[in-house]
């Protein structure tokens, strides 16, 4: 190794960072964490709020389709019998 | 990171931190020659360790990851910055006096003469004088071929003893 050499292994010996180094690293470590975990909840709270809207929404819908099925029924029941007190009136008047 | 993963692989991050601190600190600061910077720039690269745990697989495996993510985020940073190179050949001035081989004078003009190479080497040159790496593993850290690397550290060390000489600090 020549004196250039041994020169540039002095000048660009290792250095230390400040003294809070380690601390400040610790609580940027916590701070994300922190972010993560907060991340996670609103995920999870926003997930959960879909969930109970969407299964709101398929009730009413289930419901809106049943009572559509009724009224289909009893229009169907109330023609039939319209039907058949048409086709007595019709006969008397013969 | 969890206590079985820290069991498994022998890593626990502060222990990490306190042991290559001045590592990742020091290859920032020798390519960027800017403290702040350099601390921002080491800080990150822990906290992308913290984040990166599970993957570690050995405390060798952590040493070499954390030495190429430095040299990444360095080369990144200078990439960055507006002004580039940040110290001009023209900025370093001629010491009052002619320092001599051991003065700690010309340990800082080796620094600012550094500061002016181009990234590639610079960081070559910090790789081979701060890490004591040999060519091999500086192409590795740095993805470059070995060739490159050899004549990267032999352009530079050529280009400051020219420097050297110019400035009157010669062979011993």
């Amino acid at each position: 190794m020549d004196w250039l050499e041994e020169e540039l292994r002095n000048a660009l010996a290792r250095k230390e960072p400040s003294p809070d180094f380690d601390g400040r690293v610790a609580t940027a470590t916590r701070h994300k964490a922190n972010v993560v975990m907060m991340t996670r909840r609103w995920i999870a709270a926003a997930a959960a709020v879909i969930l109970v809207i969407g299964a709101g929404e398929g009730y009413r819908w289930r419901r809106g389709e049943a009572a559509k099925e009724q009224v289909m029924l009893a229009m169907k029941i109330a023609g039939g019998k319209l039907h058949r007190v048409q086709r007595g009136v019709a006969e008397i008047r013969q | 990171m969890n206590v079985p993963a820290a069991v498994q692989t022998g890593c626990d991050f502060g222990d990490l931190v306190r042991e290559h601190r001045a590592m990742v600190f020091s290859v920032a600061y020798h390519f960027l020659h800017d403290r702040e910077l350099a601390e921002e720039i080491a800080q990150d690269v822990f906290l992308s360790l913290h984040k990166n745990m599970s993957g570690l697989q050995s405390p060798a495996h952590a040493a070499f990851w954390l030495r190429k993510v430095a040299v990444q985020r360095s080369i990144d940073a200078a990439r960055r910055r507006t002004r580039r190179p940040q110290v001009a050949l023209e900025d370093v001035r001629e010491p009052a006096t002619r320092p001599a081989p051991g003065d700690p004078l010309l340990g800082e003009l080796l620094r600012k003469l550094i500061a002016t190479l181009p990234e590639s080497q610079r960081m070559a040159m910090v790789l081979r004088y701060q890490e004591d790496l040999d060519p091999t593993e500086i192409a590795e850290v740095m993805g470059i071929p070995v060739g490159t690397v050899k004549s990267h550290i032999q352009r530079s060390l050529g280009l400051l003893r020219e420097k050297l000489a110019r400035r009157g600090v010669g062979e011993r």
